[in-house]
């Protein structure tokens, strides 16, 4: 065979690999579509939760998007009768480990920022149908640094969904960690939300062995508090 | 005379209805034109169409390669330039090339969207054939196929400003040639909380399309970003401005009459819901009317959500005979439970039982679980059989605690607590209920100890599928001790998880051999079958999409329907 016809022919077949639709060939979003969720343990969970406060858990569950993200949900018990699970999820971002990686790089599971208000009040009403819902003023704070919350809740019954990005690299995350995020989403009865929220501010990420506190942290009081209106 | 390649901008509607009315000017205006970087030609030298009269050239180009759908769309356009011209009576006849290069290879790229190519080879034919200048209508259809593709690409990636951007830089594409622009940069305003100028833009549509069936489809369109009374003010615009002949716009109408009731009837299901009496028998009548199941089931379960047990009887009596289904057979069992009609309850119950999970569940509410009260608990429907009967799932929670607390739990409550927890979107909590009934049947009487174990373990893989555990119910299903219902039923949910992981990794091959599958065992649902079109559309199968999609609307329209219905017309309109 001439040689151009040669160049023709491994130009022609590089394209249709590199296209993923050549005959025999497959597209290839092996790295780019999160798998499926499988079972895991509650303690491959990469979180210690403390003792005090924290509901028992109910399952857990994790899913990879490519080398880059990690997935787990935890689902704690839900002592109401209110629909939807307790749980909390977390997302774990590491760094590429090479260029090909970085110019790879799937979309993340989560958008940033985390929320918009009108994506915010479509997620309430979702978790919380019914219930009437309102995003606290102030942040929360947990090792980690400050995160945002919002309660719902009517007479006897408080829920609350706290939501948190851990991005600080030059402290609390190590090279290895782009990013964490963190959702809470916690039902209770007769509770305050600060109770609630009380596992979230106490709990340590194992997800690398050193990930730091933001520092300034005080640990809140680990018993549920009396009902009260307000935080 | 020289001008911007964009021009100025110009409020978009104003500049949408000038485009129609004067198209003729703004071509004729143009002087020098973008090609290539680089290179820009005169379009008003020897060769060029003569100033005030009609440019045939697309017309012809269009009659040449029969593309009929655009042919009428370009007499309608020359004709809205000229009220007295028409089409010339050699349009089919071969044309000498006056300037003696043949554009059709030009067009040809041009029509496959092939645009850059398209003004790559003119510039290359201008380098060969000194002194010959391109057609002006081949020029502008270039510029409002880049400002088209321009304004697509954006909204594809919902980036509103750049599609309001893109289309104030060249408001020809907002005319109903380019409906489809003009409805992408409408809904970019909606968006964009610029309400008044998407009604701008509808409203341009509805008066100024001379078909219905474009006037009818603006409508549903802007009901997704303007409020119902500017909705209303369409349709009457689009019922009666500027009549073409030989149309009837009553479509218009009935598609506003269509719209109002789907509103009532989505709200019915909302918490609270209670719509105004007006509102609601105009739904009523439109359901009878279009003997609509779907929406017999609404109002089904909007009067069963409110304990009036006799008028959800009615619907769902209805939904039945319209369209025979599980759905309809559960209401009529929770309808005739909430009645405390048990014999009639399990009687709408038989042709569904062992092979219906939702039919099954609502059996439940009517055989009260064992323990339920014990064996002297007085006759007549339990506090759990009415909060089932309601639907009242957290009430059922509350109701099963309490017994619990008692001491009075079994196999079967842990079982109905496990549907409950299913109900309320809380799997992972069922799986366990059903593990604990799995755990409690042995100390059942004997006569129950299978159903109960047989129950628990099916619940428990229902569980695990929400879970989206698909392949391990598939890997357990095997070994189960579940009746062949029970496992078809089973298998149905895992073929169904199975193909939409298929669907996300875009192996539409797969989701089509896995939905093909799955309705050899059961009916498919209407989420499924709207997969099927996307990946038929996906797989470049675009006729069998599009009767897919048309199937699919026929029965019951939705936003979703019309919209997968209009892509999909436009995909063959363009070819793709």
């Amino acid at each position: 065979m001439p040689k151009p016809a040669v160049s023709i022919a491994v130009a022609a077949l590089a394209a249709l690999a590199a296209a993923g639709c050549g005959p025999g060939l497959r597209q290839d979003t092996g790295d780019r579509v999160p798998t499926t969720w499988s079972r895991i343990p509650a303690g491959e969970v990469p979180v210690l939760t403390g003792a005090g406060g924290m509901p028992a858990a109910v399952g857990a569950r994790a899913r990879t998007i490519g080398a880059l993200y990690r997935s787990y949900v935890l689902v704690l018990e839900n002592p109401t009768s209110l629909p939807g699970e307790n749980r909390l999820s977390i997302d774990v971002e590491a760094v590429p480990d090479s260029v090909l990686g970085a110019l790879t790089r799937p979309d993340r599971p989560f958008p940033v920022p985390l929320y918009t208000e009108e994506r915010l009040r479509d997620t309430l009403e979702r978790e919380f149908p019914g219930l009437d819902a309102d995003i606290a003023p102030v942040a929360g704070r947990n090792r980690y640094g400050d995160y945002d919350y919002a309660v719902a809740g009517d007479a006897t019954r408080r829920c609350v969904l706290a939501w948190q990005l851990i991005e600080d690299r030059t402290r609390v995350l190590p090279e290895t960690l782009s990013a964490v995020r963190l959702e809470w989403r916690m039902c209770g009865r007769d509770v305050t939300a600060a109770a609630l929220l009380a596992p979230f501010d106490r709990l340590t990420l194992t997800a690398a062995p050193d990930i730091l506190d933001a520092g300034s942290y005080t640990p809140p009081p680990a018993a549920p508090l009396p009902l009260a209106p307000d935080r | 005379m020289t001008r911007p390649l964009f021009p100025a901008l110009i409020p978009a509607a104003a500049a949408a209805l000038l485009a129609a009315a004067f198209p003729s000017q703004a071509a004729a205006q143009a002087t020098p034109r973008a090609l290539a970087p680089g290179v820009e030609v005169e379009v008003d030298s020897p060769g060029a169409p003569v100033p005030g009269r009609i440019d045939e050239t697309a017309l012809r180009y269009y009659a040449r390669i029969g593309d009929v759908a655009r042919l009428e769309a370009e007499i309608a356009r020359l004709k809205a330039i000229d009220p007295l011209w028409d089409p010339p009576a050699d349009l089919f006849a071969p044309q000498a090339q006056p300037s003696g290069v043949d554009e059709t290879p030009f067009w040809e790229r041009l029509s496959a969207g092939r645009i850059a190519e398209a003004r790559a080879a003119i510039a290359e034919q201008r380098v060969r054939t000194p002194g010959w200048q391109p057609s002006a209508r081949l020029l502008e259809e270039l510029d409002l196929a880049e400002a088209t593709r321009r304004v697509r690409d954006a909204s594809e990636a919902n980036r509103w400003s750049e599609v309001v951007e893109a289309a104030a830089a060249e408001p020809r594409v907002l005319t109903c040639a380019r409906l489809d622009t003009l409805w992408r940069t409408a809904e970019a305003y909606g968006r964009l909380g610029r309400t008044e100028d998407a009604f701008a833009l509808y409203r341009t549509a509805v008066t100024t399309c001379p078909r219905a069936a474009e006037r009818r489809d603006t409508l549903f369109k802007a009901s997704a970003h303007l409020p119902p009374e500017r909705v209303r003010d369409l349709a009457e615009l689009g019922a009666t401005a500027n009549p073409a002949e030989g149309e009837d716009y009553a479509a218009v109408r009935g598609a506003l009459a269509e719209l109002e009731v789907g509103r009532t009837l989505a709200r019915l299901g909302a918490r609270g819901a209670e719509p105004a009496a007006a509102d609601l028998a105009r739904a009523e009548a439109a359901v009878l009317e279009r003997r609509d199941a779907d929406g017999a089931l609404a109002l089904g379960w909007f009067h069963q959500n409110r304990r009036r047990f006799a008028q959800a009887l009615e619907w769902f009596g209805r939904a039945n005979e319209w369209e025979p289904g599980e759905r309809a057979a559960e209401g009529l069992v929770l309808a005739y439970a909430g009645l405390n009609r048990r014999a009639e309850a399990l009687e709408a119950a038989r042709p569904w039982r062992g092979t219906s999970r939702r039919v099954d569940q609502a059996v439940r509410a009517v055989e009260r679980p064992a323990g339920t009260g014990g064996p002297a608990a007085p006759r007549g429907p339990s506090p759990l059989d009415r909060a089932l009967a309601a639907r009242d799932w957290s009430g059922c929670l509350d109701l099963i605690e309490a017994e619990r607390r008692a001491n009075r739990f079994t196999a079967a409550l842990a079982q109905q607590r496990g549907w409950c927890l299913m109900e309320l979107d809380r799997p992972t909590e069922a799986e366990a209920a059903f593990a604990q009934a799995l755990a409690l049947a042995p100390s059942a009487p004997p006569a129950e100890r299978r159903r109960l174990t047989e129950g628990a373990e099916y619940g428990a893989l229902q569980a695990r599928l929400r879970q989206d555990d698909a392949t391990g119910v598939v890997r357990d299903l095997p070994t189960s001790q579940l009746s062949e219902a029970q496992r078809r039923d089973l298998r149905a949910g895992a073929l169904a998880s199975q193909a939409l992981r298929a669907y996300e990794e875009q192996r539409h091959r797969d989701a089509l051999r896995l939905l093909d599958a799955r309705r050899e065992l059961e009916a498919e649902p209407r989420g499924l079958t709207l997969m099927r079109g996307w990946s038929l559309y996906a797989l470049g199968r675009q006729n069998e999409a599009l009767a897919v999609f048309e199937a699919l609307d026929r029965r019951l329209s939705t936003a979703d329907t019309r919209e997968a219905v209009s892509v999909a017309r436009r995909a063959i309109y363009r070819g793709e």
